[in-house]
C-alpha cells in the first residue's frame, strides 16, 4: 500500500500517514510457527533503511513495528540532519531525490556569543561528492520515504502493531513472541536484526548492560517552530545566548518553515517546568523579539546521555542504531551512524545468505559499527565538554578561544559547537588490508558516454565489490587475464578508469575521481559494496589481490 | 619538548610579559595568559610537543 491510501494522523499542523495493522498470516491461517530468513524489529531510521537496503540487494525481510505510523509521538523532534555519507546511501536506496526536494539546504552557518558573531563559515563548497556535505530534513519525512521506497520494492512485510515482547535464542533460529490487535503470535527468526532503539524490550530480555553514563548534566530543551516570517536559511549557534541567560541555544532550519531551536538548560532544572508550552513560549519571545508571530510544532525536554553495548552481535541477534549505542546529539551522531549500521549489515547479510560469504563476515558487523561507536562517543563529549564548562578555568579557556576566533582563523578550530558526522575510516577492521577510508560517492561517466555516479556501481543485485584500476603502459594480457579472475573468484566487478581494450571501464567526469583515488598508473583498489577502501595494490601482485579479497569477505 | 634555553632575550621577554599584565585584575590576568597559551600553542602546532608541555607544566608545581 502507498502513504496516498493511508489513514493519517494530525500532530503539530502535520498529517502522517498510518498504516494498517493486517492479521498476520500466523494468526488468520492458524499456521504453523513460519521461520523467516530475516526479521527486523522497529521500523524507525535504523530498521527502515536495513529493510530497503536488503530489498533493493534481492533479499525478502519482516519488520515488526509497534507502532503503525512514522515518527515517534508523531511530528516530534529526532534527528534534522542528514550528513553527505547518509545522502549517498539514500541515493543508492532511490529515495534521494526526494529528500533532495523536500529538505532544507543551508551552506552559512554563524557561530555567536549574544549578538556578537565570533565567526561565520560556508559550506557551500566541501564535497566532491554527487550528495551535499549535509540537508536538514525531520525525520518523519526520511521514514515516510522509506516506507513509501519499500512497499514500492515489493520485498519486505512490514507489520505494523506488532509488538516484540520477548526473543529467545535457539540454536538454528531466534524465537520472537509478538503482540498484536488480533492476539499473540510466535514466529521464528534465523537472523534477529533489533531496530527498536534505546527501551529494546529484546535486549533488555538478554540483560546485556548499555553501560549508561551521563559524562554530562547537560540538559536541553528542544523546540520546533514554524514561523509566519521566513529567517535567514542559515544555521546560528549561541555558545553563549543572552535570551538563555548565558547559555548555549541552536537554530536550524529545517522543512516547511520549520525551525529546531535548541536551548541549553540549567543544571537540574526540572524538566517539565522548561518544556511547558508557555515557559517554551516566553523563552522563544526573549529570543527572537516581540512581534514575530510562531507556532509551536513540538517542545520537549532532553538530558544528554550516553549508552554503548560490548557486542553489537548476541548469539543469531544483531542491534543497530539506538538499541547498540546512543550518544549525544551533537554532530547528528545518532541516526546518521544508524543509517551506516544498517548499511554496513546489509552488504554483509546479503554476501551471506547468497552464500559468497560465510558466516564470520557478519562478526565483523560488530567489530566495524562499534569502533564508529567508541569514536561517536569520544567526539560528542567533547562537544559536550565544550558548551558545559565545569570549571572556572574551563570556562576562562574557553573565553579565550572566543575571543581569539573573532580575529584568527586558527581559533575557530577550537570552537567545538558539534563535529559533523562522518563515515568512520576502519583503519582497525580484520576486513581492511589498508585504507578503510570511504570513497565519496563523486560523478563518473561509463563506457556507454553516460553519466552516472560511484555508488551506481555497487548498487542493487548482485552485491559487488569494485575494483577500479588504472592500467600502466606495461600492462600485457596476463595481467589482465589475472585481474578478471577476481571476477569469476568473487563477487567483484572489474572496471578500468580510463580506457582499456579488454576491460569495461569508467571515466572521471570532472576530475574529482581520481581526486578521490589517488590511484597511481599501475595500481588497483579494492573498493567494498559500502564505498570502504579495503585495499590498494600493484597491477600485477594477483596473490595479493587474491588475498586482501578472500580476507574482505570473511573468507 | 625544547627545555634548553630558546628565549632570544630572556629578561626583555619576561619584563614584556610582564608589563602586558600590569594593571590588571586576577581574572583578566588568567583570561590574558589563555589567550596567549592558545596563540603560542598555534605557533607550535605539533601535538606530541604541546602534550610534552602540557605534562610539564602540570608536573613542574610539584
Amino acid at each position: 500500500m502507498s502513504a496516498s491510501d493511508a489513514n493519517n494522523a494530525s500532530t503539530g499542523g502535520y498529517t502522517l500517514p498510518t498504516y494498517p495493522f493486517r492479521v498476520p498470516p500466523e494468526i488468520e491461517a492458524r499456521a504453523e510457527r513460519r521461520r523467516y530468513p530475516v526479521v527486523i524489529v522497529g521500523a524507525g531510521l535504523a530498521g527502515l533503511t536495513l529493510a530497503c537496503d536488503l530489498a533493493t540487494r534481492g533479499i525478502n525481510t519482516v519488520v515488526l513495528d509497534e507502532d503503525d505510523t512514522i515518527g515517534v509521538r508523531g511530528a516530534s523532534s529526532r534527528g534534522i540532519v542528514y550528513a553527505r555519507k547518509s545522502l549517498e546511501v539514500f541515493r543508492r536506496l532511490g529515495i534521494f531525490d526526494r529528500i533532495r526536494a523536500k529538505g532544507a539546504r543551508w551552506f552559512v552557518g554563524r557561530t555567536l556569543v549574544n549578538d556578537d558573531i565570533v565567526y561565520e563559515f560556508d559550506m557551500s563548497t566541501v564535497t566532491s561528492s554527487e550528495q551535499p556535505a549535509f540537508l536538514n530534513l525531520q525525520q518523519f519525512y526520511i521514514e515516510w520515504f522509506l516506507v513509501d521506497r519499500i512497499e514500492a520494492l515489493g520485498r519486505t512485510d512490514l507489520r505494523w502493531k506488532n509488538r516484540v515482547v520477548r526473543a529467545v535464542q535457539a540454536a538454528d533460529h531466534v524465537k520472537v513472541d509478538v503482540e498484536t490487535p488480533a492476539g499473540p503470535y510466535t514466529l521464528e527468526a534465523e537472523w534477529l536484526i533489533d531496530a527498536s532503539g534505546l527501551a529494546s524490550a529484546i535486549r533488555e530480555g538478554f540483560g546485556l548492560d548499555t553501560h549508561s553514563s551521563k559524562s554530562t548534566e547537560d540538559r536541553w530543551c528542544i523546540t520546533d517552530v514554524r514561523f509566519t516570517k521566513d529567517l535567514p536559511q542559515e544555521r546560528w549557534t549561541w555558545v553563549e545566548g543572552a535570551s538563555n541567560e548565558g547559555r548555549a541555544i541552536w537554530q536550524h532550519p529545517m522543512a516547511d518553515g520549520v525551525w529546531r531551536l535548541d536551548f541549553q538548560m540549567a543544571p537540574n532544572s526540572d524538566p517539565a517546568y522548561v518544556s511547558h508550552p508557555d515557559v517554551a513560549r516566553d523563552r522563544l519571545r526573549r529570543h527572537l523579539g516581540e512581534g514575530v508571530e510562531f507556532e509551536l510544532v513540538w517542545v520537549g525536554p532532553y538530558q544528554y546521555r550516553a549508552h554503548l553495548l560490548d557486542e553489537f552481535r548476541h548469539g543469531r541477534v544483531f542491534f543497530i542504531g539506538d538499541a547498540a549505542h546512543v550518544v549525544s546529539p551533537f554532530g547528528a551522531r545518532g541516526g546518521n551512524t544508524g543509517i551506516q549500521d544498517a548499511e554496513n549489515l546489509a552488504w554483509k547479510l546479503a554476501l551471506f545468505l547468497s552464500g559468497q560469504a560465510p558466516e564470520r563476515l557478519l562478526d565483523t558487523y560488530s567489530q566495524e559499527r562499534r569502533a564508529a561507536a567508541v569514536e561517536n562517543l569520544e567526539v560528542t563529549s567533547r562537544t559536550a565538554r565544550f558548551l558545559a564548562p565545569r570549571s572556572e578555568g574551563e570556562r576562562t579557556l574557553r573565553a579565550a578561544a572566543l575571543a581569539l576566533a573573532r580575529k584568527y582563523p586558527f581559533a575557530r578550530a577550537l570552537i567545538n559547537t558539534g563535529r559533523l558526522s562522518a563515515a568512520h575510516t576502519y583503519s582497525s577492521s580484520t576486513l581492511v588490508t589498508s585504507g578503510g577510508q570511504c570513497v565519496q560517492n563523486v560523478p563518473i561517466i561509463l563506457a556507454d558516454g553516460k553519466r552516472a555516479c560511484l555508488i551506481d556501481l555497487v548498487s542493487g543485485t548482485p552485491c559487488v565489490f569494485l575494483a577500479l584500476w588504472s592500467p600502466s603502459r606495461t600492462a600485457n594480457a596476463s595481467v589482465v587475464t589475472g585481474l578478471r579472475s577476481l571476477e569469476a573468484d568473487f563477487p567483484i566487478k572489474l572496471l578500468a578508469v580510463g580506457t582499456h581494450p579488454m576491460v569495461n571501464s569508467i571515466r572521471d567526469a570532472d576530475g574529482t575521481l581520481a581526486r578521490e583515488l589517488r590511484l597511481e598508473p599501475g595500481f588497483v583498489v579494492l573498493i567494498r559494496p559500502d564505498l570502504h577502501v579495503a585495499g590498494v595494490f600493484a597491477e600485477g601482485d594477483l596473490p595479493a589481490l587474491q588475498a586482501a579479497a578472500t580476507r574482505t569477505l570473511g573468507r | 619538548m625544547r627545555t634548553d634555553p630558546g628565549i632570544a632575550d630572556p629578561d626583555v621577554f619576561y619584563a614584556t610579559l610582564v608589563a602586558a599584565q600590569e594593571g590588571m585584575t586576577a581574572a583578566e590576568s588568567a583570561a590574558f595568559n589563555a589567550r596567549l597559551v592558545l596563540l603560542l600553542a598555534n605557533q607550535i602546532g605539533d601535538f606530541a610537543t604541546l602534550l610534552a608541555c602540557i605534562d610539564a607544566a602540570k608536573h613542574s608545581a610539584d
